[in-house]
C-alpha cells in the first residue's frame, strides 16, 4: 500500500519526508511469504521453522530463570522474602513457560483437557474455552512454587497473551492491600516486571492470570478477562 | 472455506510486507521480524472469523503484531535484571540484538536508520505507523492504544530527537 504523507502536524515535516523517501523498506522474503501463506492455509500444518525463535528463546529464558531462582536459594539477599512477591514472580516464569507450550502444541486443547486435569491434580468441572473476545489456546500441568498445578493459556482478539494458574494455596493469604472490586469478587492485583496479574483464591487453590496488560485500559480488558474466567470456570481441586 | 474467509486471507497477505517492515525496525534483526510476522498471522487466524470486509483488518494486524512483540520483549528485559549485570532495563538494547543492516543503504540512510534505532518503541512505533505507513492518527491511537493527543505528542517527540541524533552523527540529512 502506497503511504500518504500526514500533514496534521505541522511541526517538521522534513523528518517524515525523510522517512519516507530514504529510509529503506524491508519487504517480506520470500520464504516468509510461503510460510505465511501455509499459515493462512488451515489445511497445512504450520511449519515448525516459524518458531526458530520465539519458542527457544523464551524457553531458555524459562530455564535461566529456574537456575537462578534455584541458586538464589544459597544468596537469600536475592530471594524476596514476600511470598506473594514469590508467587507473582513464579507466575511470570509460567507465562513465559506457557508461552512456549502454546507454540509447541498450538492443537493441545480442549481434547487434552481431562488428561491435563488428571497430570496437574487439579479438576475443573466447568473450563471457560473463550467467546468472540478471548480463546483458550493451551492448557499444561505446571509447578508453581513446589505446587502441582494447572495452567491455562488464553489469546485476545488483538493479540495479548493471557495465563490462568491454578495451583494450591499452601496456607498462602492475600493481603487487603491492593485488592480491588471487581463485580462481585475482591482479587488483589499486582504489577510485576511489566506484567499485570489478578490473584485469588478459589475452593483452596490459589488462581493468578498475568498479561502484558499493563495501562489502564488494558488493565479494565484483563478485569473483564477475569470476570469471564472467574464465572465460567468451576474448580473441583483433587488432591 | 466460506466467502468470508477467502476475503480475509486474501486481504491479510496484502499487508505481509508492511507488517514485515514495521518487525524490522522493532526487532532490528531479519530472522526474529520474521517469526514474529508469522506469529502475527497465527494469532489474527484464531480470530479470523470475526473480520467482516472492510473493516481496519490492516490497523488489526499492525496492533497484534506491536501487542506480541511488547509480551515477548518484557520477557526477554527481565534477563538482564535477574543477571545484575548493572544494565539499566529501559538501556537494554532491543532483544539484546546489535542492528542487522543490510550494508548496502546509503550513508545519510544509516544515518537515519541510527537514529531510528536509537529512538524507544513508543516513540518510534508510530512515528512509522504514520510517516512511513500512512495511517490515520486515529488508526495509530488503536494501535497504539492510547489517545490521538498522545499519539501526537509523541510523534513530536520523536521528531525532535530524530534531528538532535541526526545532528550528534555530525552531518544531518540534506532534504
Amino acid at each position: 500500500m502506497c503511504p500518504e504523507p500526514n500533514e496534521v502536524y505541522g511541526d517538521d515535516p522534513e523528518v517524515g519526508r525523510w522517512l519516507r523517501e530514504r529510509l529503506p523498506r524491508h519487504p517480506a522474503p520470500p520464504q516468509l511469504r510461503a510460510a505465511v501463506v501455509r499459515t493462512l492455509n488451515p489445511e497445512v500444518r504450520r511449519p515448525r521453522w516459524g518458531f526458530a525463535w520465539l519458542g527457544p528463546s523464551v524457553a531458555a529464558l524459562a530455564t535461566a530463570m529456574v537456575m537462578v531462582m534455584w541458586m538464589a536459594t544459597g544468596l537469600p539477599s536475592l530471594r524476596s522474602t514476600d511470598p506473594i512477591q514469590q508467587i507473582s514472580r513464579a507466575v511470570v516464569t509460567e507465562h513465559a513457560r506457557t508461552l512456549t507450550w502454546a507454540q509447541r502444541e498450538p492443537d493441545v486443547v480442549p481434547a487434552a483437557l481431562p488428561r491435563v486435569m488428571e497430570e496437574s491434580g487439579v479438576i475443573l468441572n466447568w473450563v471457560f474455552t473463550g467467546d468472540e473476545e478471548i480463546r483458550l489456546v493451551s492448557a499444561q500441568p505446571t509447578y508453581v512454587e513446589g505446587h502441582r498445578g494447572i495452567s491455562l493459556g488464553y489469546m485476545d482478539a488483538d493479540g495479548h497473551a493471557v495465563t490462568y494458574v491454578i495451583v494450591p494455596s499452601g496456607g498462602v493469604t492475600l493481603p487487603e492491600e491492593g485488592r480491588v472490586q471487581i463485580e462481585r469478587w475482591r482479587p488483589l492485583i499486582r504489577r510485576e516486571n511489566g506484567f499485570s496479574l489478578i490473584l485469588w483464591k478459589d475452593k483452596g487453590m490459589l488462581c493468578a492470570m498475568i498479561a502484558a496488560l499493563v495501562s489502564e485500559s488494558d488493565l479494565a480488558r484483563l478485569k473483564e478477562y477475569f470476570v469471564k474466567v472467574r464465572s465460567q470456570t468451576e474448580l473441583s481441586p483433587v488432591f | 472455506m466460506t466467502s468470508g474467509e477467502e476475503e480475509f486471507r486474501r486481504e491479510a497477505i496484502q499487508h505481509l510486507d508492511a507488517l514485515h517492515n514495521l518487525a524490522v525496525y522493532l526487532t532490528r534483526n531479519g530472522s526474529e521480524a520474521q517469526d514474529l510476522v508469522q506469529e502475527t498471522y497465527v494469532r489474527a487466524m484464531r480470530f479470523s472469523h470475526r473480520f467482516e470486509p472492510g473493516t481496519h483488518l490492516r490497523a488489526w494486524l499492525f496492533q497484534i503484531l506491536r501487542n506480541t512483540f511488547l509480551t515477548f520483549y518484557r520477557l526477554r528485559e527481565r534477563e538482564p535484571a535477574l543477571s545484575e549485570d548493572g544494565v539499566p532495563a529501559g538501556r537494554a538494547p532491543m532483544f539484546h540484538d546489535a542492528p542487522d543492516w543490510d550494508g548496502e543503504s546509503t550513508e545519510a540512510h544509516t544515518d537515519l536508520e541510527r537514529a531510528l534505532a536509537r529512538l524507544p518503541e513508543e516513540f518510534k512505533t508510530p512515528l512509522l505507523l504514520a510517516e512511513v505507513e500512512g495511517f490515520p492518527l486515529e488508526d495509530v491511537a488503536r494501535i497504539m492504544d492510547c489517545p490521538v493527543g498522545t499519539v501526537k505528542s509523541r510523534i513530536f517527540r520523536a521528531k525532535e530527537r530524530m534531528r538532535e541524533y541526526l545532528k550528534d552523527y555530525g552531518r544531518e540529512t540534506k532534504a
